[in-house]
């Protein structure tokens, strides 16, 4: 199984995440990770969508599907080399009077999270990485006990000089937030 | 409705502008714009407003009132189908929204221009489970090729001219518009004005091919000892019958079509071989593998076409023109894909192609008919027993000369429809292929009739499919066009007794039918009819059937217990097909 991060450029509409979910349903592909928010380009969003598969050309005929929906306007798929990428989670953990304190230098200094909220009975952690960097972190608190924790979608950027958007069709003046 | 009541006061106010029209005259002056003719549809709350502006277009809209909103969706696709133009249905919220959806469904799959617009609840009451709200929006995503919902008169006319353009662009499909009650009513705030479209940022198919696209596959075409064409509804579709003929004639390549490509060549052109898939004929089935380069022109390698496509033309290098960049490599890997519209790459390919001299070849191929012609047609045309589906399809060929447009159902009577009928005009066989939508014909016959009217249509049906859809007698009745239907009555749901005989044992589970009266019942919808039992009397029948003025049913009594054949069983490899 290898990781593949699909990149869906789209005009914003109400249902679209619907019309794209479903062409993964039907055929039994599971997501993994799904983030959906607007670009540098007002009116074009951007899903990253992360799947698990044993086939290549299964995913270029998937990215070819997603191609088909009529407010989708370029759609790319990346193996992990391909892309700059991260996930960020939170972790809330608790600290009765009598717990063992956190060791914060390492936590900062090794698993690189950071303390962004406090109150008198817990902390809550962000964490910013990979999925696999996340996990190890993970790992690490387990044993102090963890209230709650959250995983967001995974966020990319391609590894290409020119920003992806330069390859949306130009028949539309779009207009630039920068 | 506080919304909706307020926006009526409105309207009746003297404030407005005279050049501002409400939500639903806007909608009737989109259709113009289209030049739609005809709208198949049926009324209810949601789209009532609709239906009050459609009352003063009557004499340039043609509305057919179906029985079913079925009917209207199959209706629309059966226009399509026969004219080339985009078919329009229309129905209300709820019950008349999701009653479209099968022939939604249906065009979707075998590539129909669809536009069908639904009546939806006031925008204030989305989601607030009203009466008849459904949402229509959600369920034909997946069946849409697009669709959307408007909530304001003000969108009305860009969203038309989109839906419009996307229906028939590229690849043709169905989209659905929805129309909320309010927007249907409302004011728009500005002057109508309507401009038609050609390209969207996100849609804009390639028509005109890659020219290395194309000069690759005339070079693989060029370098071929044994070519084979399979041509598909693509070719029907992008009007290319001319560029294709003449293609075939250049390069002398035999062809075989799909059970959609029907009608795209003469069955008289030398060059053609018949058809091919599941039921189709017995050479141009097993010469796919034989041949070193296949040439697929505007078809998708249905599994009904390939049975087990990993077999499939395994030896040969595959050339495939297509509009859908989707379809290529989807089910067999093409060394040489052309992405564009069929016409347009013909037209590129031709002059690249060499002039060559295939007779050799082509023998092998009508080598190979008279094994097929002993074991199967001998056997249709033995005159012995029960009349034969076969007897009926060959004799109406014989007597419209070829030249009809034939329109069928679901099941056997299918199959021997386009095995016997001799098809030498164009958009002559319509067909729910994809899909296989019983209760297909009596609407899209009707429908087909509505698209072309000069054309003779004869549908050939079930007595289970004609149980289907049976109500739109009522509207062919009342329409007072002439559509000639007959029922091939095998008293069984054939196509599966079939089945069921030859892959589980005869144990026949649910498939004998206690048939009605059929043409008792054709008489009370004021089509008449009657009824034939013996072959002494069929061509008298069916010169009745084919000189009525108005619409007639034609009701035969055929075998009960007969095989199509050939055959290749499902998800084999058609090297496996069987004769008997
Ligand atoms: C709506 C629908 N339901 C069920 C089927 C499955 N089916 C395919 S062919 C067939 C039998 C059709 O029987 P009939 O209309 O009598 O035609 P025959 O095969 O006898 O010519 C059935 C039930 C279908 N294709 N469509």
């Amino acid at each position: 199984m290898k990781t593949y991060t699909i990149c869906v450029f789209t005009e914003n509409s109400i249902g679209l995440l619907n019309k794209i979910t479903i062409i993964f349903t039907r055929r039994r592909l599971n997501i993994e990770s799904l983030t959906v928010s607007e670009t540098e380009r007002k009116g074009v969003s951007r899903f990253t969508i992360v799947i698990k598969h044993e086939q290549r050309e299964a995913v270029e005929k998937l990215v070819r599907q997603i191609r088909k929906v009529v407010e989708v306007l370029a759609v790319f798929g990346y193996l992990n080399d391909d892309i700059v990428y991260n996930e960020i989670a939170l972790f809330k953990l608790p600290t009765p009077l009598d717990s063992k304190p956190l060791d914060m230098e390492t936590i900062n200094r090794e698993h690189k999270a950071y303390i962004v909220y406090w109150d008198l009975d817990y902390v809550v952690l962000q964490k910013t990485g990979t999925e696999e960097e996340i996990f190890e972190f993970f790992k690490y608190v387990k044993p102090h006990g963890i209230l709650e924790f959250v995983r967001s979608g995974r966020v990319a950027v391609s590894k290409t000089p020119k920003g992806l958007v330069e390859y949306l069709p130009d028949e539309v003046e779009w207009e630039y937030y920068l | 409705m506080a919304i909706a009541e307020e926006l009526l006061e409105k309207e009746v106010s003297t404030q407005t502008p005279e050049t501002f029209i409400t939500g639903s005259k806007a909608l009737m002056e989109c259709l113009l714009a289209e030049s739609v003719d005809t709208i198949f549809g049926y009324p209810g709350g949601a789209i009532m407003p609709v239906y009050d502006a459609l009352y003063d277009y009557m004499d340039r809209i043609n509305h057919i009132l179906v029985r079913h909103e079925q009917g209207a969706s199959h209706a629309a696709e059966g226009y399509a189908r026969s004219s080339g133009r985009v078919g329009v249905c229309m129905a209300t919220s709820g019950p008349g929204a999701t009653n479209l959806v099968t022939g939604i469904a249906d065009a979707i799959i075998d590539c129909t221009p669809m536009v069908a617009i639904t009546g939806q609840v006031a925008s204030n009451l989305l989601g607030t489970d009203a009466f008849q709200e459904t949402d229509v929006i959600g369920i034909t995503a997946p069946v849409c090729k697009w669709n959307y919902q408007i909530t304001r008169a003000d969108e009305i006319p860009e969203i038309m001219a989109k839906a419009f353009y996307i229906a028939m662009a590229g690849k043709p499909g169905p989209v659905l518009i929805d129309i909320t009650k309010d927007a249907q009513i409302g004011m728009m705030t500005k002057p109508f004005e309507y401009k038609k479209i050609d390209k969207l940022p996100g849609y804009h198919p390639r028509i005109k091919p890659k020219a290395e696209q194309v000069q690759k596959a005339a070079e693989l075409i060029n370098s071929a000892k044994k070519p084979y064409i399979l041509v598909g509804h693509g070719v029907l579709i992008s009007e290319a019958m001319e560029e294709f003929r003449a293609l075939v004639e250049k390069a002398d390549i035999p062809v075989a079509s799909t059970l959609l490509g029907l009608s795209a060549i003469s069955i008289e052109h030398p060059n053609y071989m018949g058809w091919l898939g599941m039921h189709g004929m017995y050479a141009p089935n097993v010469m796919t593998d034989q041949c070193d380069v296949l040439i697929a022109i505007g078809m998708r390698f249905d599994d009904r076409v390939t049975g087990d496509a990993t077999l499939f033309a395994k030896q040969a290098k595959i050339v495939h023109i297509e509009v859908d960049p989707a379809e290529i490599d989807k089910i067999k890997k093409a060394e040489a894909p052309v992405v564009g519209d069929a016409k347009e790459a013909l037209k590129m390919l031709l002059p690249l192609i060499e002039k060559r001299d295939f007779t050799a070849w082509k023998k092998e191929f009508r080598d190979l008919e008279p094994a097929e012609h002993a074991a199967v047609n001998e056997r249709d045309f033995a005159g012995e027993g029960k009349i034969k589906m076969a007897e009926v399809v060959r004799m109406v060929s014989d007597k419209t000369k070829g030249e009809a447009c034939v329109v069928v159902d679901v099941g056997q009577h299918q199959m021997i429809s386009a095995r016997y009928y001799d098809f030498k005009k164009p958009h002559s066989y319509i067909a729910s292929g994809g899909l296989g939508t019983m209760g297909f014909a009596i609407p899209a016959a009707f429908g087909a009739k509505m698209g072309a009217p000069e054309r003779e249509v004869v549908a050939f049906i079930g007595d289970g499919c004609f149980q289907m859809t049976i109500q739109e007698l009522g509207t062919i009745a009342q329409s007072g066009v002439a559509v000639k239907m007959i029922i091939l009555n095998n008293n069984f749901l054939g196509m599966v007794r079939q089945w069921q005989q030859l892959f589980f044992d005869r144990r026949y589970s649910f498939v004998e039918l206690q048939n009605p009266d059929f043409i008792t019942i054709s008489k009370g919808f004021g089509i008449p009819g009657h009824t034939c039992d013996d072959r002494a009397s069929l061509s008298e029948s069916i010169d009745t059937l084919l000189n009525s003025e108005g619409s007639y049913v034609l009701e035969v009594i055929v075998e009960k217990e007969e095989n199509v054949f050939p055959m290749v069983p499902a998800g084999r490899s058609v090297s496996e097909i069987r004769l008997k």
